[in-house]
């Protein structure tokens, strides 16, 4: 792929500088620790209704089901913040026309297309990164005690999941290259999640890999690695077909 | 004999009958200002997509150089510089860094940018906007900035299409004399319009296109340049009718 170098940098610019990826990673990073954080805050005092809500994490007690709770919230919020995000990333160029600026270049279309998701990739390991190290202040904050080696344990967790479930998100980028635009992207997105959670009621449980990496962060033992492993083949061969997709594109 | 900047041989593509391209051979040479004209819907924008290889032909071949579009080395791709549809202007960067991420974009080294942004800057007057941002331009020169963004690399083979949609009277003087510029420098230049008084400014050949065909030649230097255009439309549009 010719021009990959300028390609990444040209979407790192593009990134940096947008009021849509700042505000999904306050929403992201924000969302998730004011959620667990107020949820646990209440479980911690034995709100009943909250209690209830958290299922088998009521039974759970400090930095276990703070940590739980968080992985619970990801689950959800964390797929679609980053789906959101990597839509706009490729549903925007076709949205605002830019697209056809993107031909006739000595940067290849499949060099842009893997800059994006480089971009994206980059994007939401530093996000994962701030969630971790705001979950870790708010844990202390919240008074669950020193950063033991059991939340040290759960703190990776979630940074794992964080990252995993920003992979399970990569399909956004295929369906906002074939249906050219915002919405296709979304759309999936929001598809990604109510599948995993119906399939995970449904008892398919960890083979599926959209909802294997949220198993795995609420009991790890439950989950193989094997079983976890599946689920970064999503972001693979989503990732190539988008490639793919990206080369053979015209403007039809 | 020079290798053609620009050349469609019997490009064919077609959305419905009477839409699309449907059999063109047209050369840009070197130095050479090639405008096409047309009612809208004639097929001009779908020829300059065929040419720029955002459409693949359904039979002909389209070079740049000789080189086949579909193929074409990326060392080609450099030499070409286009505006066709919107401009590339995306909306959260300042003016200066959308013509720099056009520049990286068309393969410039890094430490060329900054310079050849200052000059393509200088040349379509943008320096005032540099530090705004593109979202808040007005689409003139929103414009300017698709404009620049195509010709910072100075390329020797230009596409542009409608380009001076939205430019104010001294924008679109500017664009007449750096098209002028860059033709006497050398590149082959293909321009759409339906100012036929502003093409007729710049162009060394003018050319008729009328539902995905070519019909016929303007001269650039004629006293009544709409009569003829609408003269060789409407014996085309005859022809076509038993």
């Amino acid at each position: 792929m010719s021009g990959t170098n300028a390609a990444i940098a040209v979407e790192i610019v593009k990134t940096t500088a947008s009021g849509v990826v700042r505000s999904a990673t306050i929403f992201l990073v924000a969302g998730i620790v004011a959620l667990a954080g107020s949820l646990t805050w209440a479980a911690e005092r034995g709100n009943e209704q909250v209690l209830a809500q958290l299922g088998g994490l009521a039974n759970a007690e400090g930095w276990d089901r703070f940590l739980g709770v968080a992985a619970q919230v990801t689950a959800a919020g964390g797929v679609l913040g980053f789906g959101v995000v990597l839509s706009w990333m490729v549903g925007r160029e076709f949205a605002d026309g830019t697209v056809a600026g993107l031909f006739a270049l000595p940067v290849s279309r499949s060099a842009v297309a893997l800059a994006k998701l480089a971009s994206y990739a980059l994007w939401a390991v530093a996000v994962a990164a701030i969630l971790v190290v705001l979950l870790a202040i708010g844990g202390v904050v919240l008074g669950l005690g020193r950063v033991d080696a059991e939340a040290l344990d759960g703190l990776g967790r979630q940074l794992t999941l964080m990252v995993l479930s920003a992979g399970l998100a990569v399909p956004a980028a295929w369906a906002a290259t074939l249906g050219r635009g915002l919405l296709p992207g979304i759309a999936t997105t929001i598809g990604i999640i109510v599948v995993a959670q119906v399939l995970v009621i449904a008892g398919t449980g960890a083979w599926f890999p959209l909802a294997a990496p949220a198993l795995w962060a609420l009991e790890p033992d439950e989950v193989s690695s094997g079983q976890l492993a599946l689920s970064t083949l999503v972001p693979l061969v989503v990732g190539w077909a988008t490639l793919v997709a990206w080369r053979r594109l015209q403007l039809d | 004999m020079a290798e053609a900047r620009l050349a469609a041989r019997g490009l064919v593509r077609e959305y419905a009958p009477g839409t699309g391209v449907s059999g063109i051979d047209l050369e840009v040479g070197a130095g050479e200002i090639h405008a096409l004209v047309g009612l809208n819907g004639a097929g001009k924008t779908t020829l300059m997509r065929l040419l720029l290889g955002m459409l693949r032909p359904s039979s002909g071949v389209a070079t740049i150089d000789g080189h086949d579009v579909v193929t074409a080395p990326a060392v080609v791709w450099a030499g070409v510089g286009h505006l066709v549809d919107h401009p590339l202007a995306y909306s959260e960067l300042t003016t200066r860094a959308n013509v720099a991420v056009a520049a990286r974009l068309q393969g410039l080294p890094r430490r060329q940018v900054d310079a050849a942004v200052d000059r393509v800057m200088a040349e379509l007057d943008l320096g005032r906007y540099a530090d705004g941002r593109a979202g808040t331009l007005s689409q003139g020169n929103r414009q300017r900035i698709g404009l620049a963004a195509a010709l910072v690399h100075d390329p020797c083979a230009i596409v542009l299409d409608e380009p001076t949609n939205g430019l104010d009277p001294a924008g679109v003087i500017l664009l007449r004399e750096l098209l002028l510029r860059r033709g006497a420098a050398g590149a082959g230049i293909l321009v759409s319009s339906h100012h036929l008084d502003e093409v007729a400014r710049v162009a060394d050949r003018i050319t008729v296109v009328n539902r995905g065909r070519l019909v016929g030649e303007l001269d650039p230097a004629g006293v009544d340049i709409e009569r003829a255009f609408f003269a060789l439309v409407h014996a085309a549009e005859e022809r076509r009718t038993p």
